[in-house]
């Protein structure tokens, strides 16, 4: 193949998939679920949630409650360091840090969404429950190897968590994030009281048809490559989506000068979009068949009851707040996201299946174990992994694999390495390194042997004895450091 | 003359923060000194959780947020009198 011809089939591959992305994926997954991160960010008071990561919180309640501060407080890796030295310098233990760190970027809202709406539900189960597990897990073996030092390192912290007048979330601002989460529940979950069509209609407008069979030359559609064609219905989402983004910019960059009209505007092109999304349309030789499925009128219901919140319950700094923070997101992610998707299509195309077979294709050590290395050596920037992980699934690679993959490469970089080592030290960083490694290819095993028809059960029997073992281990030794008294103080703090 | 400290390693809320401190500085004509702290260990000397933070005269008047323009400009009259 000639040069040329290859180029314009790479590029070709990068803004077919591109395109596939934004109107399929991006629209009722993706924009609530931004919306959704800059409430949390917003309006949830973090001493809310911290305040039970002090010392002197019991166990069974500080771990729990670790994993929830990382899923609702940290959305993007840029966040999760700073919160993480924040919680570790002001006297959590090492252990529950360590827990929030592991937690939050493998099961945060937007990844957990996001790795639902491309990859599929249980996957994002998968996600969810095994890092929760594993998190609390590295976070109990951590505090168990380092108990020295966390002594002597609780002694050297204010008590921040002590004395604590945390309030909690206003009544009106926890609706309004409810209501968020219904309308992306809405828009994504497929039962049929949300997909069945209440009401058709045929707009006659000549030649749809025609436009469709150009788009389907121009992005070719083939199912079983993983390829996903777009539709007229997504040129006008993708064309929403940009005046949305024009609108946004001029609307909430400046949003603490004041709200201006392009604020407005930009929401009210939102709730257009979300609406537009939630139709079912068809391109047919008459013209198009619009029908209306039970989730628009649900998306057309969450977006009134927000509207009426937003415009009389919350006070003007939270809305600005709440704004502020869900463009932010959008613009430090959305970025990355359409060039990570621009080039998994590129790649797409170079990568044979037939390597991706022979390395991962079935649920074996070796072919977890090459996911979580690849995890770790690659950097994506937030929630590109879940593309590339998409690419892989569609070349051959098993579930369990890709699962490792999954939970390692957010986990693990260079850079977080890096970063996570000037603030616990060099030792504690690679302890940590280590135990993420080992426990990612774990969840991709027990993953993949479900996949693979173990039963359930029986993985939760496995999965259960572990961690109890894990608990009984770290409470004898607990024990037995209370028998002995007091530790000798020269423990070193690196 | 004020000494007012924006605390954060540089993330996007921190510039936005000190952009905002700068701005109303300027417009109320106040003498202050605006410094950057962005070292870990220098931002977690202050009784704070997470950043950004603002600091007037070795106070911390907020963390965590971005507070609105009217609340640091009262800040910083309040510190002023």
């Amino acid at each position: 193949m000639d040069i040329p011809v290859l180029l314009m089939r790479l590029f070709q591959g990068g803004t077919g998939n591109l395109a596939a992305y934004l109107a399929a994926h991006v629209l009722l997954c993706l924009l609530p679920a931004f919306y959704i991160a800059g409430a949390m960010t917003a309006l949830i008071p973090k001493d809310t949630v911290t305040r039970f990561l002090g010392r002197n919180t019991p166990k069974f309640i500080s771990y729990p409650a670790a994993a929830l501060a990382g899923s609702v407080l940290a959305v993007c890796s840029c966040t999760i360091v700073p919160l993480f030295a924040g919680i570790y310098k002001k006297g959590a233990g090492i252990g529950p840090a360590i827990t929030f760190l592991f937690f939050a970027p493998a099961a945060n809202i937007l990844a957990l969404v996001y790795t639902g709406g491309v990859i599929g539900p249980d996957l994002a189960f998968a996600r969810l429950f095994l890092s929760l597990a594993f998190g609390i897990g590295i976070g109990l073996i951590m505090a168990l190897i380092f108990r020295k030092d966390d002594q002597v390192h609780d002694k050297s912290t204010d008590a921040m968590f002590a004395a604590q007048n945390a309030q909690g979330m206003k009544k009106a601002a926890l609706a309004f994030l409810l209501v968020l989460v219904i309308l992306l529940l809405a828009g994504t979950l497929k039962i049929s009281l949300l997909t069945d069509a209440y009401a058709q209609t045929s707009l006659p407008i000549s030649g749809v048809a025609e436009f469709q069979a150009g788009l389907d030359r121009l992005v070719p559609y083939d199912a079983s490559k993983g390829e996903e064609g777009v539709s007229v219905q997504g040129v006008v989402l993708i064309t929403l989506l940009a005046l949305i983004g024009v609108t946004s910019w001029k609307g909430f960059e400046n949003i603490h000068e004041g709200f201006n009209r392009w604020a407005g505007i930009a929401l009210g092109l939102t709730a257009l979009t979300l609406a537009v999304a939630s139709l079912g349309v068809q391109a047919t030789p008459a013209g198009l068949l619009v029908s209306v499925p039970g989730k628009f009128i649900a998306v057309l219901l969450a977006l009134g009851i927000l509207f009426w919140l937003g415009r009389y319950h919350l006070s003007e700094d939270e809305l600005r707040d709440f704004l502020w923070e869900s463009w932010r997101f959008v613009k430090q992610i959305f970025p990355l996201l359409v060039a990570g998707v621009f080039l998994v299509g590129v790649i797409r195309v170079l990568i044979r299946p037939e390597w991706i077979q022979t390395l991962a294709g079935s649920n074996t050590i070796l072919g977890n174990m090459a996911g979580v290395l690849f995890g770790v050596f690659m950097y994506f920037p937030t929630l590109v992994e879940v593309p590339i992980a998409k690419m892989f699934l569609s070349l051959g690679m098993h579930r369990g694999p890709l699962l490792a993959y999954l939970m390692a490469d957010p986990e693990l970089s260079l850079q977080s390495i890096l970063i996570i080592s000037a603030i616990i030290g060099r030792k504690k960083t690679w302890t940590y390194v280590g135990w993420v490694a080992l426990f990612s290819t774990l969840a991709g095993l027990i993953y993949g042997a479900w996949v693979d028809g173990t039963s359930l059960w029986l993985l939760s029997l496995y999965l259960g004895a572990f961690l109890a073992c894990l608990a009984t281990v770290l409470y004898l030794v607990n024990k037995r450091v209370q028998r002995k008294g007091v530790l000798p103080q020269t423990a070193s703090t690196d | 003359m004020l000494t007012i400290k924006v605390l954060g390693p540089g993330c996007a809320n921190c510039k936005r923060l000190e952009q905002i401190t700068s701005k109303i500085v300027s417009d109320l004509a106040v003498e202050a000194e605006i410094i950057k702290v962005t070292n870990y260990n220098d931002i977690m000397a202050y009784p704070i959780l997470s950043t950004p933070g603002l600091v007037i005269n070795e106070q911390v008047v907020s963390s965590g947020r971005i507070p609105s323009m009217a609340e640091v400009t009262t800040w910083i009259t309040n510190a002023l009198s």
